[in-house]
């Protein structure tokens, strides 16, 4: 029985001492030719030391996202990470993998000595404010978080996305032949995502008093809504066959179901949302006119600048909205839409036109 | 005597050290230290009261899962529903813990367990009954109970369960007397789950309503011959199985979230079936495999944080280990062992026409 557990016992190891030593040789062989799939900007981690007043130390924490996808959380990572390097500092992030965990990854931030603490989405919001309360010193920064009440070392990053959809809207109701257009969104349960809706459709009827809008939210729940692009598609199909001709997407996976479906019908126009969809949905270049924007990365990267300067405030701070560029339709947009959008674009920005929602 | 009664144990051992010593290869391969990543689960999970706590909350509702799978294998069923009965669990206790406050403590909490225990145990009843009488396969029936308990679950916290003066879908929070708190650093639920664990065991291989069970799952024409009742066993351990996934949710929900909130318990009711496989369906091994993953479910702040580790490689590590312990053959020719006793080999369900 001895010999038995000897024999095991050796052939165990050399077992494993095979099989990690193989997998290790086909390991480094395949990241030679084959790179590891990086972050956007690759991760440089902190290092020297964060506890001290010179070193500058930005953590980022998503909800449930991932850096790369080519949206919201890519931009806010961009942001913290450009920010971070002008600022001659490091940044690092955690991807939350269990919503359970968002307290305990904002706090090993906060273990390590960061200096500003960036939070991606609304639903790690609570926890956010749990931390900022709990470490006055560390400067925080909730993404798309709406604060309803100030903390002083708490600042939401959120946009007017109303003014995004009405400028959207105001170009859709000039370009739509049929007058009909309609907006693909993900759930109305998000407040963001009904500004975009309603700014759409008030902006449509601006330009275009007699345009027909049609609205369909995701009718599933949070979980769902922003990933169903079978959903999206088949949404955009049925508005299609009801002669809609400009169809908004807006709502993560699901809206670009909607755009690369219109990408598949001649003639008809999409219009994407949140980052300049031509270059993150390549699919839909065929029907993009433009995309409604908000500009999460500068925003993340102006509020750094200013927790360095000193110049940040507690609460709420507006970040950019606006139109994306035309890319391959800048010839089919008549010059005169151009002109006239130019102007809505303007007076939406300045306050001269009120977009209605809210 | 001696390596018999180790052969059960040798092979899950053995399936995670080669899924480990492989992890580590992969670890490699991406770029990052083992050792860097070794040391991170180590201070994750293990290093101090808040680490352990942290490790052992990880593991209980993967405990009340595994035991719910295991219970049904048993008698040769296949509970796929486990998520949805934990769920329905998550939810209804969250429920009771919210709408009923201002009870004491000492009934409100036990109340709150109760209603999670039974609504987990009705669909898997329905699931049981379907089987025993009308011959329905209770994989289908829990697959399909699955989505549209996921479903219901969603439309009432964000419907009329949803707290109000906020967007998020999620309930209001349990009352205090209803939260299931630590003791002495140690999470409640975890010593909950731990005595369920003996509980079952004791249930499954002590007692003789055990070895109806244990019968029927080894062969029901025998079962019946023998006078076993096999429609009666096929509902009991179906009824039992969601019981303890929804005494997992009420835990889950009463002991951690606070309340009921979509996304929350994604998966662990899946993870209940890697858990029972990693145990090799054994009640009282499910508690190492629990903590096993819990441990690497609790480092993965610390393996992205210090070892610079996509949350992934865990999973990957798992993956692993399960295909190793799921197909002992590879593993025995690996280690050039000679096809085991009896006791080592599980039979995990019968076919899809017996």
């Amino acid at each position: 029985m001895y010999t038995k557990k000897a024999t095991f016992g050796t052939v165990a190891l050399a077992g494993l001492l095979a099989l990690s030593l193989g997998a290790t040789a086909c390991g480094s062989g395949g990241s030679a030719s084959a790179k590891p799939v990086e972050a956007p900007i690759a991760m440089k981690g902190f290092s020297g030391d964060c506890a001290s007043k010179d070193v500058f130390c930005v953590g980022l924490v998503t909800d449930v996202g991932k850096v790369d996808d080519k949206s919201f959380n890519q931009s806010a990572w961009q942001g913290a990470a450009r920010a971070a390097v002008a600022a001659g500092g490091h940044a690092e992030y955690i991807e939350t993998v269990d919503p359970k965990d968002y307290a305990k990854n904002i706090q090993s931030f906060l273990d390590r000595k960061a200096d500003v603490v960036v939070t991606v989405g609304f639903a790690i919001g609570d926890a956010t404010a749990t931390a900022a309360k709990a470490n006055p010193a560390v400067h925080f920064i909730g993404v798309d978080a709406f604060q309803a009440t100030t903390i002083p070392n708490l600042t939401g990053l959120v946009f007017n996305e109303d003014k995004a959809g009405f400028m959207a809207g105001a170009l859709a109701g000039l370009l739509t032949k049929t007058n009909v257009v309609a907006a693909v969104l993900g759930t109305d349960k998000v407040p963001p995502v009904v500004a975009f809706g309603k700014g759409w459709e008030n902006g449509a009827k601006f330009t275009n008093p007699k345009v027909k809008v049609l609205t369909t939210y995701h009718p599933g729940g949070l979980d769902v809504a922003f990933n169903d692009p079978t959903w999206g598609a088949q949404t955009a199909k049925q508005a299609l066959d009801n002669t809609a001709d400009v169809i908004f997407g807006a709502g993560g996976k699901t809206g670009n179901g909607a755009l690369l479906e219109v990408a598949r019908q001649q003639g008809a126009y999409c219009v994407g949302v949140d980052s300049d969809q031509w270059e993150t949905v390549p699919g839909a270049r065929g029907c993009l006119v433009t995309s409604a924007e908000k500009d999460i990365e500068d925003g993340v990267a102006t509020l750094i600048g200013q927790i360095r300067d000193g110049s940040v405030k507690g609460g709420n701070s507006f970040g950019e909205v606006g139109l994306a560029p035309f890319h391959d339709f800048e010839e089919k947009v008549p010059a005169a839409v151009k002109t006239k959008i130019e102007g809505i674009v303007r007076d939406i920005g300045s306050g001269k036109i009120p977009t209605g929602v809210n | 005597m001696h390596t018999d009664r180790l052969r059960p144990v040798l092979l899950p051992v053995a399936a995670v050290a080669v899924a480990v010593a492989i992890g580590a290869a992969i670890v490699l391969a991406a770029g990052a230290s083992p050792v860097a990543a070794a040391t991170a689960i180590w201070v994750a999970a293990f290093s101090g009261t808040d680490a352990i706590a942290a490790t052992l909350e990880k593991a209980t509702p993967l405990l009340f899962a595994g035991l719910a799978v295991i219970v049904g294998v048993r008698a040769g069923l296949f509970n796929i529903g486990a998520q949805g009965q934990l769920l329905v669990g998550a939810i209804t206790s969250a429920y009771a813990g919210y709408r009923l406050a201002g009870l004491p403590p000492a009934v409100h909490l036990p109340l709150c367990l109760a209603i999670g225990i039974l609504s987990g145990a009705l669909p898997a009843l329905l699931a049981g009954v379907l089987r025993a009488t009308r011959g329905v396969h209770e994989v289908i029936v829990t697959i399909m109970l699955n989505t549209i308990l996921v479903n219901l679950t969603d439309w009432l916290a964000g419907g009329p369960w949803m707290e109000q003066g906020q967007p998020v879908s999620r309930t209001p929070a349990i009352a205090g007397s209803a939260r299931m708190a630590r003791v002495a650093g140690l999470p409640v639920g975890f010593l909950l789950a731990v005595a369920m664990a003996f509980v079952v065991w004791f249930v499954l291989d002590r007692t003789t309503f055990g070895f109806r069970l244990a019968t029927v799952g080894a062969n029901r024409n025998a079962a019946h011959y023998a006078g076993i009742s096999v429609a009666g066993a096929t509902v009991a351990a179906m009824t039992l199985s969601g019981a303890l996934a929804g005494l997992g949710g009420a835990v889950e929900s009463l002991g951690i979230v606070g309340r009921f909130e979509p996304g929350f318990n994604a998966g662990l009711g899946f993870d209940g079936i890697t858990i029972a496989l990693l145990a090799r369906v054994s009640p009282r091994a499910v508690i190492p495999a629990a903590v096993l993953i819990g441990a690497l479910r609790a480092s993965s702040t610390q393996l992205q944080a210090r070892a610079r580790l996509a949350p992934e490689i865990v999973d990957v590590v798992l993956a692993i280990a399960l295909l190793l312990v799921a197909a002992p053959l590879i593993l025995r020719w690996l280690l050039r062992l000679r096809p085991g006793s009896c006791r080592t080999e599980v039979q995990l369900t019968r076919g899809w026409g017996a």
